[in-house]
């Protein structure tokens, strides 16, 4: 079975979480995905986009599905991976004051899963307040620092004073969550390696290459360290001359392991307001 | 008119002031009727005289405040700690006090097994052993053909062998944070929390859902509670859901089965008022043996593990404070909403940072709704110190603290977590009584074995591992102790009127004792026989 990704959805209360969640489920994406909530009470989806809603799912008509996590989440995954067939993506909701790395973690050690990233959502205006709270500052500050994503909730764009905060503590691709869909971000990569690709959403800065010249084994290591900041998917095959390699990157996280292949196939898909198409060309071709 | 039954005992330690003491109790339909002489009864009409318990020592049977239905089930593991532990069959298992023992132990089970089938074993404690790591080659010698896991008794780590490795994929190329490796660039066996715990986990059919919500998991929770005198117990996180609840009621409602259990639900998974809604579906199906709908709040983690939300100066190495698993602002809100509803809560407070934030939510709470029968019970209290304790008494709120700290981990706190002046402090039963708070002491279990007279020998003598007495002004009276493993616990679960003491009117649950407490050494108290209990008037010896 294909491996199941993973995405995990961070925040600290109030932050949007629930909303945002809302919306991944009845965004137009063709995707089945499976959702673990937190809040199961808090998830409201329109009637007539439901199939059933029982006390701990909710089934949508377009294959989504929504879960309690229940008291354990690892009880939870367990179920998930023992499903036939996979959901196409999960996300997990953590709950406010969860470590989403310690979560996102399961991706990466487990063998049936891949990682897709951590996305934390930032409360807009009460940010500065929290994160200088004395009792909870650190595990807000966390959240946040260890985020592939993260999107600033509750307000047009971000404050300056937010966005100094947000770059002092080297926060990840900061920008404001606004009305493009988040799918192509978050999801969108993964049809690889054939088929039509649609077009990608204006938001959204996509770049494809493929080659049958072998680069270099160090060079690519080099070029992974050296990626555009606002890149947040990179996905495919590169043919060094060390072999082949599957490479696999969502925001801070670079996974390169041995794999067959006879070219160079990649995807790559950044916030259009964080990276442009040439510069990804660019950086690929440096 | 229903039987009645006379038992003679040697002696008969009643917690009633108005009768301390007293050498029969009769019994009708499961309750006390009387309690004194041979005679005691004779008024209500003709009885009948059991003289089986004329050599043993009754107390009112023993009620654990605070453990987890897991202490059970955890046997279906192989035991591979540090302490001696009793099985639920009352078997001793010698506590195994290096790495050679505890692989000859493994390699014994294993060979009990059939082939290819996993070992999986539980309470690895590293804290207490200064050899090398235990490692995958370790386990490698207890079997090479079979998949080998071992938790470790804080159950965050554990270790594993090759053959399990294998099993999750876990190579050098593995780059997963809690995958341990060696100088060599190899996993070493070791897995840190349950990210890199789960793959292996999952393969090997390491299930915790199964050690506590099936019917043998709460008969094998019976077992454990009668070889330590207990006849009410906690279970204090559950999960219980709709399937769940019909298991328990099936299985606690079966003739046979001798205790009572109080599960709190764990306030997760919804909003405030989803959990109060669940928590009073829950209390409208209780029964004698299943008493339900009180709630159970995490607030932080432990000292131990250097999670323990801790005030200023924070932690002796320099640890960062710990984490909160709850938010203080859900913490109010769930004080608020349960208490406006009317719903006991359970509230884990290791730290004082977390005991400090969570009185204040119960103040903040009790301004908006008084309530003052709510009998709210702060958990473990490790930290409080006396004007902690004040407050709890002006609110009317319990305290349930974790004594048995003491004896396991207080020469650790002294060293590693807390430093002397607080770990001096800590646990403080003495302050809290002489403050006036309405007082119980716990196991934890499985944390640390369920065995109250263990766990009131700690709150008498405060002696830890290494043989020092931490904190001996906070050292109470064995006739106190006795009183908080029993009234004193009853009280906090609100069922003093029913457990708790020997008087006219309680139900007949009572501890059988081969020897007096009350008469042996403070320092032999541990070491009372418990020859099992009476539950509703029925032998239940092991």
């Amino acid at each position: 079975m294909t491996r199941l990704p993973m995405t995990v959805v961070s925040g600290y209360l109030g932050a949007g979480k629930t909303t945002l969640i809302n919306r991944l489920l009845t965004e137009d994406h063709d995707l089945r995905l499976m959702v673990l909530v937190n809040d199961f009470g808090a998830i409201n989806i329109d009637a007539e986009l439901l199939v059933s809603r029982t006390e701990d799912t909710i089934a949508l008509q377009n294959g989504c599905v929504c879960c309690t996590m229940g008291a354990d989440l690892y009880m939870a995954l367990g179920d998930i991976l023992d499903r036939s067939p996979r959901p196409d993506h999960l996300v997990v909701e953590a709950s406010g004051v969860a470590d989403p790395a310690a979560i996102a973690q399961a991706a990466i050690a487990e063998p049936d899963m891949s990682y897709a990233g951590i996305v934390t959502l930032v409360d807009g205006l009460n940010a500065p307040a929290l994160l200088d709270d004395p009792l909870i500052g650190a595990q807000v500050a966390q959240q946040i620092t260890v985020a592939d994503l993260v999107l600033v909730t509750k307000t047009d764009g971000i404050a300056p004073d937010l966005a100094a905060r947000l770059d002092a503590m080297k926060a990840r691709s900061p920008r404001a969550l606004d009305d493009a869909p988040l799918a192509p971000l978050l999801f969108g990569v993964t049809p690889l390696p054939q088929g039509p690709q649609p077009a990608p959403h204006p938001a959204y800065a996509a770049w494809r290459h493929e080659s049958d010249t072998p680069v270099n084994r160090a060079w690519l290591g080099d070029r992974l360290a050296a990626r555009p900041d606002g890149l947040y998917r990179l996905k495919g095959f590169v043919l060094t001359d060390d072999g082949g390699y599957e490479v696999q990157v969502v925001g801070a996280h670079v996974e390169a392991r041995r794999a067959a292949t006879d070219r160079t196939r990649l995807v790559a898909l950044g916030p259009a307001d964080r990276v442009s198409r040439d510069q990804i060309e660019a950086w690929w071709s440096a | 008119m229903p039987p009645i039954t006379v038992f003679a005992a040697r002696q008969i330690i009643t917690m009633d002031p108005n009768r301390p003491r007293a050498t029969h109790v009769a019994v009708r339909e499961g309750r006390i009727l009387a309690v004194g002489g041979a005679d005691c009864a004779d008024q209500w009409g003709d009885v009948v005289h059991d003289d089986s318990l004329k050599h043993a020592v009754l107390m009112p049977g023993f009620v654990e405040g605070h453990a987890h239905m897991m202490a059970g089930a955890m046997w279906n593991f192989a035991y591979a700690g540090y302490h001696d532990r009793i099985d639920p069959q009352g078997n001793l298992h010698k506590g195994m006090t290096d790495i050679d023992a505890v692989i000859a132990r493994l390699s014994a089970q294993a060979a009990t097994l059939p082939p290819g089938a996993p070992l999986l074993g539980w309470g690895f404690d590293p804290i207490f052993l200064k050899s090398e790591r235990l490692n995958r080659h370790h386990l490698d010698r207890v079997a090479g053909d079979r998949p080998v896991a071992i938790m470790f008794s804080n159950f965050h780590l554990m270790c594993v062998n090759s053959a399990a490795l294998s099993m999750a994929g876990y190579t050098r190329e593995t780059n997963a944070e809690g995958v341990v490796k060696g100088p060599d660039g190899e996993p070493t066996g070791e897995l840190q929390e349950m990210a890199a715990m789960f793959p292996v986990m999952r393969r090997v059919g390491m299930d915790f859902r199964g050690l506590s919500q099936t019917r043998a998991a709460m008969r094998t929770y019976a077992d454990v509670c009668r070889l330590a005198g207990v006849t009410t117990v906690t279970d204090l996180f559950s999960t219980m859901e709709e399937a769940d609840l019909e298991t328990a009621l099936s299985t606690t409602g079966e003739e046979d089965f001798h205790l009572r259990i109080v599960p709190a639900l764990g306030a997760i998974g919804g909003s405030p008022d989803e959990i109060a809604a669940k928590a009073k579906r829950l209390a409208a199906r209780g029964t004698d043996k299943l008493r339900l709908g009180a709630v159970k709040l995490m607030t932080d983690g432990s000292i131990q593990g250097w999670t323990a939300r801790v005030k200023w100066p924070g932690y002796v190495g320099g640890q960062p404070n710990g984490i909160w698993n709850t938010s203080p602002e859900t913490i109010f809100a769930l004080c608020e909403v349960m208490q406006r509803e009317g719903i006991q809560m359970h509230i884990h407070v290791n730290g004082d940072e977390a005991s400090d934030v969570s009185l204040a939510a119960l103040e903040a709470a009790a301004r908006k709704h008084p309530w003052p029968e709510a009998r709210h019970v702060l958990q473990h209290c490790q930290m409080m110190g006396a004007d902690q304790y004040r407050r709890a008494a002006a609110l009317g709120a319990c305290t349930n603290i974790f004594a048995n700290h003491v004896w396991y981990f207080g020469d650790q706190h002294v060293a590693l977590t807390i430093g002397e002046d607080r770990a001096r402090r800590m646990d403080a039963v003495r302050t809290a009584l002489d403050e006036g708070v309405r007082v119980a002491i716990h196991s934890d279990a499985p944390v640390t074995p369920l065995a109250p007279l263990f766990t009131a020998w700690v709150a008498v003598n405060r002696q830890t591992m290494s043989g020092r007495t931490l904190g001996p002004d906070q050292r109470i009276g064995v006739d106190e102790a006795l009183r908080l493993i029993t009234l004193g616990a009853a009280y906090t679960l609100k069922m003093d009127s029913e457990i708790g003491s020997i008087e006219a009117g309680k139900r007949a649950d009572f501890a059988v004792l081969g020897d007096d407490p009350t008469q042996v050494a403070p320092e032999a108290l541990k070491d009372v026989p418990v020859l099992g209990t009476v539950f509703g008037g029925r032998l239940n010896l092991t």
